[in-house]
């Protein structure tokens, strides 16, 4: 029995923990469903009308569709470029090489506010107005080091023989590319463009700098409504955004596994 | 014939030196476009923030046209700002602090779980990364909130406990984000050990906390340092967390950047407080390399 006490207290601790990690989500997603004016857990009586409110709230939408919208032109231009970036990278020897590996890793050390800052003085010089373009730049430069660390880790071992035959054989570098490299490399680059996704979608700090009143996007749109009101509302627009991330992480899980994609970060 | 050969040889030469440069021009394009937008859009705007965190202030436009270090020196001469470097700084490290001890266990027990269950624990654990959960902390945190309300029905308390907008709201807040950094990095290390060596630790009689304390520990020590670094810097620079569960009443170096550039409209010393933020951040990490050239056993910052 005393021996197995100190196992007893490890596995409570842990539970400990991952009822702190989990405890928000759950008590977002059930005080979302109070019948009550104001936020309460547990909720009072369930009901869905905080959600069917939100439809009389056309701001939130827009700044839902604009969130969406960002983040999926963030995703496709970061992940195509970087994993062309992420190629050059791993198969060639240039010049300036660690200046550029530094360059392009270095916005994750780089507090995204002195970011946020310098980016929305740049845009007003250059006369960018707010607008998805420009929020989906910013957002580029936020996310390709996520795409680039999961394409190189994926293109990392990769037996290029196989390439070699394709051209043997006579097919051009574009064929070989779509038909041979990318299939083979095609985990590392969809869990980059998910993450990149999920990444956009979730930024407050570069956002809060860019927008404009016409153009939101909905973690803003969620800071500011907070700042001078504070119901119901606010819980079912956060469970409506963990639920998106909570699906894009299960298909993670699902299409590669979430050990695979980040067992190549170790 | 020997010509033959000598031009066959030449022309075999050239198509060579062709393709060295038809593959140096392809490697150039395949880099262009992530150069040219971080060029463009990442370099130059901190570089002009930069020039600028050097000018002084102007009511009407925001930056004068005169150079002058009176940002960086008024900031520095200050009690009250640097209060917020300490503020900063003294969350930072107790969120560190607090992440290595509650991160340990969990790390420990993922690396020794396996199959499915393995799956959605690092899924769990990884959560706080991918979903944002700042606000959910507002709900629990305030006079209001889920704390407080089950304390006061529990007869624990009289009256609602300040919560939110303090350090401690902060510093929790801090730690559930950043929280995967560290176990990430724990787990690293842990699955590098060879599970014999624990073995045989039990086998000569060691009790668990001495298995623990002279293998495991040491052992995982380079993880437990690398996770730390990244905790600690992104905490220092973290913005959302501290605006969120801090606000006005709860100023660190992020939030003073942010209320000087769009409160105050004061661009010049916004961006001063935003570079003295990086070197900060900056000066931590290069410590932290520094010690771990010495060490020569370390795992490096991924």
């Amino acid at each position: 029995m005393s021996r197995k006490l100190p196992k007893y207290f490890f596995n409570f601790v842990c539970l400990l923990v991952y009822i702190f990690l989990l405890a928000p989500i759950v008590v977002v997603l059930l005080s979302s469903l109070t019948t009550t004016e104001y936020i309460v857990f547990p909720p009072e009586g369930l009901t869905l009308r905080w959600y069917t409110e939100l439809i009389e709230h056309p701001e939130f939408m827009q700044s839902f569709t604009l969130s969406i919208i960002v983040a999926l032109g963030t995703a496709i231009i970061a992940t195509a470029i970087g994993t062309l970036a992420s190629l050059a990278f791993v198969r060639r020897q240039f010049k300036g090489k660690t200046a550029i590996v530094q360059l392009v890793g270095s916005p994750l050390l780089i507090p995204s506010v002195v970011f946020g800052v310098a980016l929305l003085q740049f845009y007003s010089w250059i006369g960018l107005a707010a607008s998805p373009l420009a929020l989906i730049l910013g957002h580029i430069i936020l996310t390709v080091p996520f795409v680039m660390r999961l394409v190189v880790a994926s293109l990392v071992g990769f037996d290029r023989s196989i390439e070699q035959a394709a051209l043997n054989l006579g097919a051009g570098p574009m064929k070989v590319f779509f038909q041979i490299t990318l299939p083979i490399i095609k985990s590392g680059v969809i869990a980059g463009a998910i993450f990149a996704f999920i990444t956009s979608f979730d930024d407050l700090t570069v956002a809060l700098f860019i927008v404009s009143t016409d153009v939101v996007t909905l973690p803003v749109r969620i800071y500011t409504y907070m700042q001078y009101q504070y119901d119901p509302i606010i819980t079912s627009v956060s469970s409506i955004m963990i639920l998106f991330t909570v699906v894009l992480m299960l298909i993670i899980e699902r299409v590669l596994g979430v050990g695979k994609v980040f067992s190549s970060k170790n | 014939m020997q010509a033959g050969i000598g031009t066959e040889h030449d022309l075999l030469l050239q198509q060579k030196k062709k393709n060295m440069n038809k593959k140096r021009l392809d490697t150039w394009l395949l880099l262009l476009p992530t150069l040219g937008i971080f060029i463009f859009f990442f370099l130059l705007p901190l570089f002009f923030l930069f020039m600028t965190s050097f000018k002084n202030f102007d009511a009407s436009t925001g930056v004068g046209n005169e150079w002058t270090l009176q940002n960086y020196i008024k900031f520095m001469s200050d009690p009250f700002y640097l209060g917020v470097v300490w503020r900063t700084v003294k969350i930072a490290l107790l969120t560190t602090l607090i992440t290595i001890i509650i991160s340990y266990p969990v790390a420990f027990q993922i690396s020794r779980s396996k199959g499915r269950a393995r799956n959605y624990l690092t899924l769990l654990v990884l959560s706080p990364l991918l979903i944002s959960m700042v606000i959910s902390w507002v709900i629990l945190l305030s006079n209001n909130g889920v704390v407080n309300t089950t304390l006061l029905k529990m007869g624990w308390i009289d009256q609602p406990l300040t919560l939110l907008y303090t350090e401690l709201s902060v510093v929790i807040g801090m730690v559930h984000v950043l929280f995967p950094y560290m176990v990430l990095s724990i787990m690293g290390s842990l699955e590098k050990i060879d599970p014999s060596v624990i073995r045989a630790s039990q086998n000569l009689g060691a009790s668990s906390f001495r298995t623990f304390f002279s293998i495991l520990l040491p052992l995982t020590l380079p993880g437990v340092f690398a996770g730390s670094v990244m905790v600690f810097s992104l905490s220092v620079s973290s913005f959302v967390t501290p605006a969120i569960l801090g606000g006005p009443q709860v100023k660190v170096m992020s939030y003073l950047t942010y209320e000087q550039v769009a409160v105050m409209l004061n661009w010049p010393y916004g961006g001063a407080i935003g570079f003295l933020l990086i070197l900060i951040a900056t000066i931590t990490i290069i410590a932290y390399s520094k010690i771990l050239a010495r060490s020569e056993k370390g795992v490096a910052i991924q």
